[in-house]
């Protein structure tokens, strides 16, 4: 579903952002991507959506080059970053609304998701709200809910749980198990290694814009649990 | 008093790209601020210029009546009038619209200060005209009379104080708004309306103090009898900067630094309740789900961007005035002749110019109000939910492009059809001056949107930095004068020629132009959008 190849991001200035990372996301993969403070996550994260511009390298997602095709890629791609600043002067439902135009969802179905994951998440009662009204977690549930309305084949989020409750933590865990089982792919950041090693079936390390290690889950931390491996593989110069 | 400067200055880094200019480290961004910065001297050198030639046609007239006193009168109460005017309307979001409030108001910083702090920063905005007119007025003023070195000392002291009671007092008015404005639901729309409500008053009170013609016709002392008294601060200024009297220089700066101190202190104690009823928004948290309404992805970006825009006083305030003021106008030449407003302002072929460059001057209204030249900008933060929606570039853009003219194109027609009346238009005049001004909506608004793909300011705390104080906003707007004063000036050079004729190849040139920026807009928008 996504086929990243030889990217390399270089800010201003000549520093490598990201050099030359390769990395393949199946069908129905929760791939888990992690790495410490500006490591290059965010980067990949925004080259893989479109929102970053690149010159080396090449991102396919479902075999559709961003380069050649941006808004096919999009079309098939949801985004959550990780800090959802929507617009506030909208109200939730007219976000939600403007979100499923873009997408070109179905009067019927974006009628049905959004009533589906607003009550999922709890806020169906706040949706007429404008959304400067919302709390960070609000705002992030919305943004959420926006992502999944036009059933993404390819969910790309940057630490997707930050600012949640846990009972709406457990249902995004809940939703993104579910996507995957009707043949998506998620392809998310996460510090909170524990979920990480529990929800994903493969996971990449990154440092310093390099990956230095990726595969299936057990294969990457062995007999050790996730957080030991990660600490030693940053910690090993 | 230090907090104070820290905080304005930290305001004023971020206008105008200042601080990126100065910390960037690409050569490409260094060229860019060079080339702005050097278009800016230009222009602010053009403007010193003007000023100062026009300076020295009044010193001529007032030379002759033995009242040179009079220049800097007239100057120094132009000056505040015009920071009054402009002050009015962006008082309310440069006090109370700003990202970083929640930062500046945790720190230990006085209330009191910080209120200063905003008001500082209108009061260097407007520094800068007061400079451009009073220097030259100044300089005109030294060499006809030939003053004392007091003079130098007492003009420059009070150069600094001329704009702190203009400012006050607009900021009173707008800081009323507001405060009125908090106290209600919809306090956005409130404030809109009452600050539209509160300009539009002033325009037609100083259409009312204009028709006292006569007064200006007098001159001598009418004249400075008319200026003192409508703007009493003029005869303490001319006293202390011509008559060398102390203690009326006392009486203007203990006016002026004074009136700064016990607003910024009242304000203070009110600061946090009116800034509190602004920005919290009302929350029902009733919603049903109800059928929703499907649009295209072009409908659903205008829509979007029309709801923005309103969203915003501080945008729709500077960019309909243009709007206003010709609609205002539009109504007033219904009740005065042509023939009647060119006695008036002794002009006599005033009807003859009027219809002939009538489709120039509406067209100038119609650059004023150009909305995208910040339109870009302002998504800030959010541009990423356009960067990764399946939406094509052009389209993002030329849904901006089509909120420009849903805002001009409308009150273009209305006050065209009002001008055709008034000015008894023949026919081929009413239609250069439907498709001209029109043209120039399209002109404009594509424009402002290539500009600002050049010249982003994603990155901003306050949306005056953007709508005000933007490169994008300045470059377009000088642009787009540029291209009207080249025609105005051809068809004023040669008045020989047919009138029509001009405005018609003007016409066909811009069509062209539009054209071009069009193809531009769809060959190279993608490719500017991905790299913002």
């Amino acid at each position: 579903m996504l086929t990243i190849t030889h990217f390399t991001k270089s800010y201003k200035g000549g520093k490598k952002a990201v050099n030359d990372l390769n990395l393949v996301v199946g069908r129905g993969d929760i791939y888990g991507f992690i790495g410490h403070n500006g490591a290059g996550k965010t980067t990949t994260i925004r080259a893989v959506v479109g929102v970053l511009d690149f010159e080396e390298g090449d991102i396919e997602i479902d075999g559709v080059s961003i380069k050649k095709d941006p808004v096919a890629c999009k079309a098939k791609t949801a985004y959550i970053p990780d800090n959802p600043d929507l617009y506030d002067h909208l109200t939730g439902i007219q976000y939600l609304n403007f979100i499923a135009d873009l997408f070109s969802v179905s009067k019927a179905d974006r009628e049905r998701l959004i009533k589906k994951y607003s009550d999922a998440f709890q806020i169906t009662a706040n949706l007429g709200d404008m959304i400067s009204s919302y709390s960070h977690g609000m705002k992030q549930k919305l943004a959420i809910i926006s992502a999944l309305i036009h059933k993404p084949k390819l969910l790309v989020l940057d630490e997707p749980f930050v600012g949640l409750d846990p009972k709406a933590a457990h249902m995004l865990k809940t939703i993104m198990v579910e996507l995957c089982s009707n043949g998506s792919a998620i392809f998310f950041s996460t510090h909170v290694l524990d979920v990480a090693e529990k929800l994903c079936n493969k996971i990449a390390i990154i440092k310093g814009g390099q990956l230095i290690a990726h595969g299936r889950t057990e294969e990457v931390k062995g007999k050790n649990s996730l957080e030991d491996v990660f600490l030693e593989l940053i910690d090993n110069d | 008093m230090i907090n104070i400067w820290r905080l304005t200055k930290l305001q004023l880094l971020s206008s105008f790209g200042l601080n990126k200019a100065l910390h960037t480290k690409e050569v490409k961004e260094r060229r860019k601020a060079l080339l702005l910065s050097t278009g800016i001297l230009a222009g602010v050198l053009m403007i010193a210029a003007a000023s100062f030639g026009y300076s020295f046609m009044m010193a001529l007239a007032f030379e002759q009546m033995g009242r040179m006193d009079l220049l800097l009168a007239i100057m120094m109460a132009v000056t505040s009038l015009v920071g009054f005017f402009t002050t009015v309307y962006k008082a309310s979001g440069v006090l109370f619209s700003y990202r970083d409030y929640d930062l500046v108001m945790s720190l230990p910083i006085k209330t009191t200060h910080v209120v200063a702090s905003r008001i500082l920063q209108l009061y260097v905005l407007n520094m800068f005209f007061t400079v451009m007119v009073m220097l030259p007025a100044g300089v005109v003023y030294a060499i006809k009379v030939n003053p004392g070195a007091l003079f130098y000392l007492f003009f420059l002291i009070t150069l600094l104080c001329i704009q702190l009671l203009p400012i006050i007092a607009a900021t009173i008015i707008g800081a009323s708004v507001s405060w009125i404005a908090s106290r209600f639901k919809a306090s956005r729309m409130i404030s809109l309306v009452l600050t539209f409500a509160v300009m539009i008053a002033l325009m037609v009170g100083s259409f009312g103090m204009n028709g006292n013609g006569q007064a200006l016709a007098d001159m001598g002392t009418g004249l400075a009898d008319m200026i003192f008294k409508l703007y009493p601060l003029a005869a303490i200024y001319v006293d202390a900067v011509c008559s060398y009297r102390v203690g009326s220089l006392l009486l203007f700066i203990v006016l002026s630094v004074l009136s700064f101190m016990i607003f910024a202190t009242v304000l203070g104690t009110k600061y946090k309740a009116i800034h509190t009823g602004l920005t919290t928004s009302h929350a029902s948290s009733k919603y049903i789900m109800k059928p929703l309404e499907a649009s295209s992805p072009f409908r659903a970006l205008y829509k979007k961007e029309l709801r923005r825009y309103f969203s915003s006083s501080i945008y729709v305030l500077n960019t309909s005035m243009g709007m206003i003021l010709l609609l205002v106008m539009s109504v007033a030449l219904l009740f005065v002749s042509p023939g009647k407003l060119g006695e008036l302002i002794e002009i006599p072929q005033l009807s003859h110019y009027l219809s002939t460059v009538a489709p120039i001057i509406v067209s100038l209204f119609v650059t004023l109000s150009c909305t995208t030249s910040s339109a870009i900008s302002l998504e800030g933060n959010h541009l990423w939910i356009l960067k990764s929606s399946p939406v094509s570039k052009q389209s993002i853009l030329l849904s901006k492009v089509a909120v420009n003219l849903t805002i001009t194109l409308p009150i273009v027609v209305v006050s065209d059809v009002l001008l055709m009346i008034s000015l008894h238009m023949g026919w081929i005049e009413s239609l250069l001056l439907l498709v001209i001004p029109s043209i120039y909506a399209c002109y404009s608004a594509m424009l402002g949107i290539i500009i600002n793909l050049k010249l982003p300011k994603l990155e901003w705390t306050s949306e005056v930095a953007v709508v005000k104080q933007s490169a994008a906003v300045l470059a377009s707007m000088f642009i787009g004068i540029i291209s009207l004063l080249i025609p105005l000036g051809i068809s004023l050079l040669l008045a020989h020629v047919n009138g029509k004729l001009i405005l018609s190849g003007v016409g066909m040139l811009m069509i062209a132009v539009c054209i071009a920026m069009f193809r531009y807009m769809q060959t190279k928008g993608e490719r500017l959008v991905q790299k913002l």
